[in-house]
């Protein structure tokens, strides 16, 4: 166990391993001994706790480098924010999704070069007028959901900036 | 502008009645970071000593990891509010840690913080009970 806690510290940065990591251990060492007299299911919890404190705090850390800031991770509730706001990972989860859609049409292309000539020729698909119909009324529907669903949001942050204007005056 | 307009409006209700003196950031502080610095108030301990002293004044509510403890630890290192002690002839895995006089008084700050609030909750328990 001690191999593994040992593999989970080199989750935190470098520069966090090199303040703590001996200490970390060594404590983690003396709570081991003491846990050994125990029963199972605590040895269990004990272990468990270890192990989520370290992730949590390797997470928590890697946070801190990254955005030169502490984050508290498990500690606050959901926020509103101002401001549009693009994660990064959008960006590279678009990236998949285009990369992707790149090999399947390689893939199809590949398949119809694959297929024997002597198909008959397909001409070009002329669009069904109703195909067209239902493409317009989804997107509206779409658009229309998204406008309530917007409408809701901007209705729940003026009631809560409201509920706030009130607490500080009633002070 | 919600999120910092609701922070203060719930930090003013808090401290509006203490000096300014008194009034320091960041406040509250979380109950494992309380119970640590409390820990450190009457002399300087290791991280062991600090987990256990910390089960034993929480009466084993509160049971910190060593990855909650030294995380807690390194951003009060961070804010000074505690240092390490150098200790002769101590090996890397026993460094001791002790308050700060700025971690005392952010301390003592968050005591009376409490002290108030509970104050306030007796009197309003007692007024709804009468």
């Amino acid at each position: 166990m001690l191999s593994i806690y040992e593999q989970l510290l080199r989750l935190y940065p470098a520069s966090y391993r090199q303040q703590f990591e001996d200490e970390m251990l060594s404590v983690f060492h003396e709570l081991r001994s003491e846990n050994r007299i125990h029963t199972r299911l605590r040895r269990g919890i004990f272990y468990l706790r270890e192990i989520t404190g370290v992730l949590r705090g390797a997470a928590s850390e890697r946070c801190r480098v990254l955005r030169g800031k502490d984050v508290g991770l498990f500690e606050g509730g959901f926020m509103m924010r101002d401001g549009f706001r693009f994660p990064k990972t959008t960006a590279v989860l678009m990236t998949l999704i285009l990369a992707g859609i790149v090999v399947a049409i390689q893939k199809g292309e590949a398949i119809q070069a694959s297929l024997p000539a002597s198909n008959p020729p397909i001409g070009a698909i002329q669009p069904h007028p109703a195909m067209l119909a239902s493409i317009v009324s989804f997107l509206l529907i779409f658009y229309a959901a998204g406008s309530i669903g917007w409408i809701i949001l901007l209705a729940l942050r003026k009631f809560g900036v409201r509920r706030v204007d009130e607490a500080s005056g009633q002070k | 502008m919600f999120v910092l307009t609701s922070r203060l409006a719930r930090r003013n209700m808090a401290l509006r009645d203490m000096s300014p003196e008194d009034i320091m950031e960041p406040l509250p502080l979380t109950e494992p970071v309380l119970l640590i610095l409390l820990s450190l108030a009457g002399q300087a301990q290791h991280g062991y000593s600090i987990l256990k002293d910390v089960e034993r004044m929480s009466n084993g509510r509160v049971v910190m990891s060593t990855g909650t403890l030294y995380g807690a630890l390194r951003r009060l290192l961070d804010d000074r509010w505690i240092e390490r002690i150098e200790e002769r002839d101590s090996p890397r895995g026993r460094q001791a840690y002790r308050l700060t006089p700025h971690g005392r008084k952010n301390l003592q700050a968050e005591v009376n913080r409490m002290k108030h609030l509970t104050r306030l909750a007796g009197l309003r328990v007692a007024t709804k009970e009468s």
